[in-house]
């Protein structure tokens, strides 16, 4: 009897000591984001995570540029304005010597975090390592050499590359100190701030780069926490866990329409869109099937309603007010009857009355692939899925995190809906390389156009502004003739943030949240 | 106690034929979206509002407690079946037949349930079908236990001997003899099982891994709106209540058969 009164004592003690140890854990960690003397600023943000192809803050490795540039870890050559013009950065100012031939001064007095003094070399090592390492990159550059002389870089390319300094500015051309090394995915950059400690899908750490040439930062640590969660974030940023956020979900906004939190926000060249499947096994290798998609598709009241009007409809690749974009194309408008009669006549009939066609025995089911760290894209595929369904196509969706392994299969899917920035380098030769050319680097979908290749090898070589937005218009109505694409809408985007937060503010290009100017009172 | 039990058994009862024939008593089509009247606040034409697509939050609550319910019961009767086969079957077989099965209803009891049925979900793809087999190959060692040890209880006593040397042969013994006697216990685990799995069910819609849009199912329901809760609370305690309900009025039974089983109660 006695020895069970002592275990069962023993055990009660145990229990009571892990509950306390349980409490102390949550203690300390608080106490660490409130230490007395020091400025700490916490921002949660949806997108950096490996479901956005950003892992770390290695601008060398897939999108990891965006973390990079977004969080004050590195910056660019050239940066963009709000009009996406380049601008000088890194870069004092350059120099067009010949069509193959760019001469670029550097900035004199800048520094890496890791020490190092900023000239040409260790710029012109950085972007030898990127060719070697980021595949985008090495088919937007198109380096063949580089000449390094104190603050001069001097820059040969195998082919005439008019938009060579708008690529620079991609967040890919952050310049880093590659002898600093890459260990974690932490890189020694020039910015505001120094990455100390980056897990990725959960938190990165910062402090400030005392020694910063172009300001002074005011946070001594910054922390970006990783909430790919809508809901999870709004009750974040309210309960004062986070003090500022990035990709709330539009329907929050409500929440912090107060004086309690300041909006910054501005229209991007974020567009939501689907890329169809011309792969053979795909029912979008039917042309019939890829226009009714596009006349099925009810953009306006999605705009309206689910976006709660904070875009825009896009009729394009591009958004309006670019030389390039808006209402230069035209596309389908929606238009279900239309997109009946398109079905229609291309043999695809209800014979089982089940509301879905089918022909040749096979049902017209779409497999709409889609991410959730954009909070509105599973709001897309929803109300497209009720639209379709109007005209007898039946929407199978899949809304996964692990979108990008999928999107590499094209057996496993029919229309892969996505968010992009569709001009991130204000030229509009990105896109198309990146997206719709026969060889370009994310066309997962097998598109294929002679023309658009064509027109892409002029545009390739154009160093004219003017005649470079006609092809650009040219090759946007090549893309939406051809149903390859079906553009939904630009987005406006907000950063959301407590009142006492300062210089947290949006961009259209949708890079440089982060800089200097940060500060909380 | 007689009382208690016909209640609940007929509030059971009416909520599952109910939810046989909810397509028929929705007010409007549960899956007609009206972009134009989203998010509205309850009122006589919509008692429980609309969701953010414009579609009668009622409407889908009743379709949605077709697939809630009914799965529920589905997988409850899998697992009832399922368990009971494998524990009698071990219990009469012995050795070490017996000895291999118990111990892998061991390793499964040992495993966080929910966690383990998050895991066979994931794998196998989302989907109400996909769930049940999930929550029941996680779910059926807890039936397997009652009915092995009601079993070996059952093979110990006097009229099964007697069965026995009059000549009953092995499936007579079970399916006469055996399985008669241990309905009961069985039984209640059932019953008191009936809330738990549409709980988990639930949850695991909740989680992504259940019913796939646009299907309307209570705990998926609850998920894809609850980015509404603080500003439109409504499209999310809606589903909410009627998980509650339900799940309330089976637990209420399973406790009243229980009660009303039990030996000690001197029905």
């Amino acid at each position: 009897m006695n020895a069970k009164k002592l275990i069962g004592t023993a055990l009660s003690v145990v229990l009571c000591a892990s509950m306390l140890a349980g409490c102390g854990n949550q203690k300390n960690e608080t106490e660490t984001t409130t230490e007395k003397g020091k400025k700490t600023l916490v921002i949660g943000d949806t997108t950096f995570n490996s479901s956005n192809e950003e892992n770390n803050v290695n601008p060398h490795d897939a999108y990891s540029g965006w973390a990079c540039i977004r969080y004050g870890i590195g910056e660019t050559l050239v940066k963009y304005s709000d009009t996406m013009e380049i601008e000088p950065w890194l870069a004092k100012e350059w120099e067009n010597v010949d069509e193959l031939t760019w001469k670029i001064t550097l900035q004199d007095n800048v520094k890496f975090s890791s020490g190092r003094d900023m000239d040409a070399e260790a710029v012109k090592e950085c972007l030898e390592h990127l060719t070697e390492n980021h595949e985008r990159a090495k088919n937007d550059l198109k380096i063949d050499s580089m000449e390094a002389d104190g603050q001069i870089l001097t820059i040969h390319t195998s082919e005439p590359k008019p938009a060579l300094l708008n690529y620079l500015g991609d967040p890919y051309g952050c310049i880093i100190d590659v002898d600093a090394g890459f260990d974690d995915g932490i890189v020694a950059g020039t910015g505001p701030y120094i990455a100390v400690d980056c897990q990725s899908d959960d938190h990165l750490t910062l402090v400030k780069n005392e020694d910063y040439w172009n300001g002074t930062p005011k946070i001594d640590e910054l922390t970006i926490r990783t909430i790919t969660d809508g809901s999870t974030l709004a009750n974040a940023l309210q309960s004062g866990e986070i003090q500022a956020a990035y990709g709330m979900a539009y329907e929050s906004y409500p929440l912090f329409e107060n004086d309690a939190y300041t909006f910054s926000q501005i229209s991007t060249s974020r567009c939501f869109f689907g890329k169809m499947n011309f792969d053979e096994s795909s029912v979008c290798a039917d042309p019939a099937v890829r226009k009714a998609i596009a006349m099925g598709i009810d953009k306006e009241n999605f705009v309206a309603t689910l976006l709660e009007g904070n875009g825009y409809v896009a009729n394009g690749v591009f958004p309006e007010g670019s030389a390039f974009g808006g209402d230069k194309v035209t596309t389908e408008t929606y238009d279900p009857e239309g997109a009946k009669e398109v079905l229609e006549a291309a043999g695809w009939k209800d014979t089982d009355g089940d509301g879905i066609r089918e022909k040749d025995g096979k049902k017209l089911t779409v497999r709409w692939l889609t991410y959730p760290s954009r909070q509105e894209l599973p709001l897309l595929a929803e109300s497209a899925q009720a639209t379709l369904k109007d005209i007898g196509i039946d929407l199978d969706i899949n809304c996964t995190a692990d979108n990008n392994s999928v999107a590499d299969d094209p057996t496993a899917w029919d229309v892969y809906a996505m968010a992009n920035v569709q001009a991130p380098t204000g030229d509009p030769e990105y896109w198309f390389t990146v997206f719709a050319t026969s060889d370009a680097t994310r066309n997962q979908g097998k598109y294929s156009s002679e023309k658009l290749d064509k027109l892409e090898k002029e545009l390739s070589a154009e160093f004219d502004i003017e005649k470079r937005a006609e092809l650009a218009v040219q090759m946007q109505q090549t893309v939406l003739d051809d149903h390859a694409f079906v553009f939904c809408s630009f987005l406006k985007m907000s950063m959301i943030s407590k009142a006492n937060v300062t210089g947290y503010e949006s961009h259209a290009c949708d890079y440089y949240q982060v800089t200097a100017d940060l500060d909380i009172n | 106690m007689k009382i208690r039990l016909i209640f609940f058994g007929i509030l059971a009862l009416a909520l599952v034929i109910a939810s046989y024939f909810s397509e028929y008593l929705c007010p409007y089509d549960p899956y007609l979206q009206d972009l134009g009247n989203a998010k509205a606040v309850p009122s006589a034409a919509h008692i429980f509002g609309t969701d953010r697509y414009g579609r009668d939050m009622l409407s889908r609550v009743i379709v949605g407690s077709k697939t809630s319910i009914y799965s529920t019961l589905l997988l409850v009767a899998f697992i009832t079946v399922l368990g009971t086969m494998i524990g009698v079957f071990c219990a009469w077989k012995g050795t070490w037949v017996d000895t291999v099965l118990m111990r892998i209803s061991d390793v499964f009891l040992a495993f966080p349930g929910l966690v383990f049925a998050l895991a066979v979900a994931a794998a196998l793809g989302g989907g109400v079908h996909n769930a049940i087999i999930a929550l029941g190959a996680i779910s059926w060692p807890k039936y397997a236990r009652v009915a092995r040890s009601e079993t070996l209880a059952q093979k110990e006593t006097v009229y099964l001997r007697a069965a026995k040397l009059s000549g009953c042969g092995t499936w007579k013994l079970i399916f006469k003899h055996i399985l008669p006697n241990i309905t009961g216990p069985i039984l209640v685990t059932a019953m008191l099982d009936i809330g738990t799995m549409m709980m988990e069910l639930a949850g695991l819609s909740f989680l992504g891994l259940g019913a796939k849009p646009p299907v309307a199912e209570w705990g998926s329901m609850m998920s894809d709106t609850r980015n509404l809760l603080t500003t439109h609370p409504w499209v999310t305690l809606a589903p909410g209540c009627a998980i509650f309900v339900s799940v309330m009025i089976f637990n209420l039974l399973g406790d009243t058969v229980r009660d009303w089983l039990d030996p000690r109660n001197g029905r």
